[in-house]
């Protein structure tokens, strides 16, 4: 079989699969909660969670449509299924499918990089699972040390302990194209501190400046 | 038996456990085809292998963290539900956010205390439903999109791969300037009174990530470059702990 015949088939049967296994995860979620309604022996208010829904859920709305948008891309298609089905995107699946795809020393849009994202997201995800499910089983010996004092701040500081060292990976390379997008963030966030906790909408002007700039770059490149 | 013993009981377990069971399986899935594809389309097995050692290694520490939020929600959710939840499709930050809000909604503290069998089943039905929509934008869209988007960059065009390496320096732009925002302003404009700590911690983590680089260049180690994220996420985050005694 060909290379061409190889990817066309594996596509497919992605495409099928993710949505086969969408479909079963979405049922199984929105359904456990009836089930272990009817175990308890009462069943959810659906008036509340209408109006919770319209109370926190959509803003959550709205940051799954962006991160559908500006994750999809960078995950490729098996990826991107199993990401949004794991969960834990930014503090987790994206930071590593981008250093996967570093370490393959593949690019962004080809096939090899669907396969580096698609294998790197599964590998965290069964990880996360493994490490998840030893901690449930050994919580009561864990808790103390997991919750103490000393470690508390280690583990609130996660993400910027992984923003730090990808901004250096990256920031190194590309500094003119991360200049203005970091100066023009943390204006944003100096000037609106009510922004803040609205991270993960700003991804959008943030990475579109970015992508402007490596535009113009790339145009002045090639006309050279 | 209270509500909060029974979430936490057998049955409990069985539930939750047998869907994580089913989306550990679907992860494997995922794996074989995506290893047994590359192997088709000639991908070096060595390359592969460095992918599963380096992502692997990087999600040991996430993890212990989202660990630590199903600790947090254990005492008013019971331990089952926080685990799945954790497990597949939540996400750290969301969790605590949509349990507190949906929690108001039916009229009650988020603590193990309050929580009654029909609230319970109320905050997990929201919980879910929020946070499903990129699910099911992916189902009825990821076809779509991905194949416009190999067609564009299959059309001659070979800006896919700077675009989305920009793409993630804004992303990136956008959290380490929270953080400079966040010391600056964050209880009140230009006070710098808010916590300097995320910054502090970035840039500690950005300071070994440069020491691993330049070793990993200089002695060729290959597997430094793997390790070299998770290593330097770990003294980022002792750094927080030691840092915390004497900043904010």
């Amino acid at each position: 079989m060909s290379r061409e015949e190889t990817i066309a088939r594996y596509e497919r049967s992605t495409h099928r699969l993710g949505r086969i296994v969408s479909v079963v995860t979405l049922i199984l979620l929105v359904g456990a909660p009836f089930v272990i309604g009817s175990f308890l022996g009462a069943m959810p208010d659906v008036s509340a969670v209408v109006r919770g829904f319209a109370a926190v859920g959509l803003v959550w709305t709205v940051s799954s449509v962006v991160e559908f948008l500006v994750y999809t891309p960078m995950l490729g298609s098996g990826g991107s299924y199993l990401a949004f089905i794991t969960g834990n995107l930014i503090n987790m699946k994206i930071p590593c499918a981008i250093n996967a795809r570093d370490v393959a020393g593949v690019k962004a849009g080809t096939k090899e990089n669907e396969i580096v994202s698609t294998l790197s997201i599964a590998v965290s995800s069964l990880v996360t699972i493994l490490v998840l499910a030893l901690g449930v089983l050994l919580l009561q010996p864990l808790q103390p040390i997991l919750q103490s004092e000393a470690l508390q701040p280690a583990f609130d500081q996660v993400v910027p302990a992984l923003f730090g060292a990808m901004a250096y990976k990256y920031y190194r390379k590309n500094l003119s194209l991360a200049v203005w997008p970091l100066l023009l963030m943390s204006l944003v966030f100096i000037l609106l501190p009510t922004l803040q906790s609205q991270t993960s909408i700003l991804i959008i002007p943030g990475g579109g400046l970015a992508i402007l700039l490596a535009w113009l770059h790339y145009r002045k490149e090639k006309k050279q | 038996m209270n509500v909060i013993q029974q979430l936490s009981s057998p049955t409990m377990y069985l539930i939750c456990g047998g869907i994580i069971a089913f989306i550990a399986t679907v992860c494997v899935i995922f794996a074989v085809r995506a290893w047994r594809a590359g192997k088709a389309i000639g991908m070096d097995t060595a390359v592969l292998k460095r992918v599963v050692t380096s992502s692997a290694s990087f999600s040991v520490l996430p993890a212990v963290g989202i660990l630590l939020g199903v600790i947090a929600l254990s005492g008013a959710l019971g331990i089952p539900w926080p685990w799945l939840r954790l497990s597949v499709i939540g996400a750290l930050h969301y969790e605590t956010q949509v349990a507190q809000g949906a929690a108001e909604q039916v009229s009650i503290q988020l603590s193990g205390s309050e929580m009654t069998a029909s609230a319970f089943a109320t905050i997990a039905l929201l919980m879910s439903v929020c946070i499903m929509w990129g699910m099911i934008l992916n189902l009825f869209l990821n076809k779509k999109y991905t194949n416009r988007l190999s067609k564009n960059s299959s059309s001659g065009s070979s800006f896919g791969d700077q675009a989305m390496t920009a793409m993630f320096i804004g992303l990136v732009s956008v959290y380490i300037g929270s953080y400079l925002g966040i010391w600056i302003s964050g209880n009140g404009r230009f006070t710098f009174a808010g916590s300097v700590l995320p910054l502090l911690t970035a840039l500690c983590a950005a300071a070994v990530m440069a020491i691993l680089t330049h070793l990993a260049e200089k002695l060729k180690a290959k597997w430094l470059e793997d390790f070299s994220l998770a290593l330097s996420m770990l003294a980022g985050m002792a750094c927080a702990a030691l840092l915390n005694t004497v900043v904010k």
